[in-house]
């Protein structure tokens, strides 16, 4: 006990005249020691990620943005909550090349699909434990419809939040409108309502292509 | 004379509460950093873990036994016979460890006791993905019924048994190539 007392005197002793002898050192290793914590809020909290390439336009990158998009990705609810829900955006590890991508899921397991083109069966039944994303941009993404239902955990993180640019900041939040909210958005009609009912049109559209599992434990 | 007045006292006893909420601040914040690097030590280098379940017997004990894993291979680095762990395509809240059957390439009779597929039903496992099996076929939802797994999955590969000691081992691949032999 009593060496080793001695022995953390010194290391206290040596620290502290490293630490006044050189700062840059104190702060290194400072940065060091707190640098697991960070990882860990990564993990579990969430992270900010630069989104490229154009399979979630128009959502994600649109034409006439002049950067990529910068977003948050939340990893609590995936993560931790396991709470998955149909339309949300989700960044998930390609099952062919491990490659992070970002897509939108369409249906949890249960549910009934109709597939788009190069999917060689006209409708999948999704089996359990696993997902079917799909990119808003069918032309420009390779998705369910190339290798077919995905396991649930491959789903990495939750899009929460587009932090750049400043003029599309904001949540992101599925186009889910009642008839009279969209009677109330019509009454001024211009270039933002028109790309919110292309959005809600989207919606309609995938929701009519799923047909949801009778008792939907997940979302 | 020496005994501090009324307000004398309030300082001292604020002192004394302040010192010890201090120190139980600064160790609550050592704990979170250990348990962090702890966490982050077993999701990227390696934990040693308690694998239960009746998948794979005869090479681990249903039971319950103790072994290291390491987190530190790539999933491009299994060969055949080696022991895998992988987030489990049925529940993604479960780690599973399997053995490596098939790697990409491979053609794969998919149940040879044709049990869950007619024993004459071959597949290629595609690329990015493992053929896995449990050693215990009668008791084990492994590749044969969920398909091939994908690399992404894999988190790492089981290196050595340490408790019971008396079975302590390091796993080896256990293969055998006919047409080596």
């Amino acid at each position: 006990m009593f060496r080793f007392r001695a022995a953390l005197g010194s290391l206290r002793g040596s620290w502290a005249y490293l630490s006044k002898k050189y700062p840059r050192v104190r702060w290194s290793i400072g940065a060091l020691y707190w640098l697991p914590v960070g990882m860990a809020f990564t993990e579990f909290g969430g992270k900010v990620m630069l989104v490229t390439g154009r399979s979630m336009q128009p959502t994600l990158n649109p034409d006439d943005s002049r950067s990529r998009d910068l977003v948050w990705f939340d990893r609590y609810s995936i993560c931790v909550n396991r709470k998955y829900t149909r339309g949300d955006i989700v960044a998930l590890k390609s099952p062919s090349d491990s490659k992070l991508i970002v897509k939108r899921m369409i249906a949890l397991p249960g549910d009934v699909v109709k597939t788009l083109p190069p999917y060689p069966d006209t409708e999948v039944k999704i089996p359990e434990g696993h997902a079917w994303v799909e990119g808003d941009e069918p032309f420009h993404s390779e998705d369910s419809n190339t290798f077919g239902p995905v396991p649930l955990g491959l789903i990495d993180s939750r899009l929460d939040t587009i932090l750049w640019p400043l003029d599309r900041y904001g949540p992101v939040i599925n186009p889910d409108l009642t008839m009279e909210q969209q009677k109330r958005r019509a009454q001024n009609r211009g270039p933002a309502w028109r790309k919110e009912m292309d959005e809600f049109d989207r919606e309609r559209r995938r929701q009519a292509r799923v047909v949801k599992a009778e008792d939907s434990s997940m979302g | 004379m020496f005994a501090p007045g009324a307000r004398g006292w309030a300082n001292l006893l604020n002192q004394k509460w302040r010192h010890r909420l201090r120190s139980t601040g600064l160790y609550c914040l050592m704990f979170i950093q250990a348990a962090c690097t702890a966490h982050i030590c077993a999701e990227h280098v390696g934990w040693v873990h308690r694998v239960i379940g009746p998948s794979m017997v005869p090479t681990m004990d249903p039971e319950g036994e103790w072994v290291i894993e390491s987190r530190l291979i790539s999933p491009h680095k299994l060969r055949r016979g080696d022991l895998a762990t992988y987030i489990s395509p049925l529940d993604p809240s479960r780690v599973v460890c399997k053995r490596v059957i098939g790697l990409p390439g491979d053609v794969i009779c998919v149940d040879p006791t044709g049990k869950m597929a007619p024993s004459t039903e071959h597949v290629v496992v595609p690329k990015g993905h493992l053929w896995m099996s449990g050693d215990n076929a009668e008791l084990s939802r492994d590749s044969r019924e969920y398909g091939p797994v994908s690399m992404a999955l894999v988190k790492g590969r089981q290196v050595a048994r340490i408790w019971p000691p008396s079975r302590a081992i390091v796993f080896r691949r256990n293969f055998k190539y006919i047409d080596n032999v």
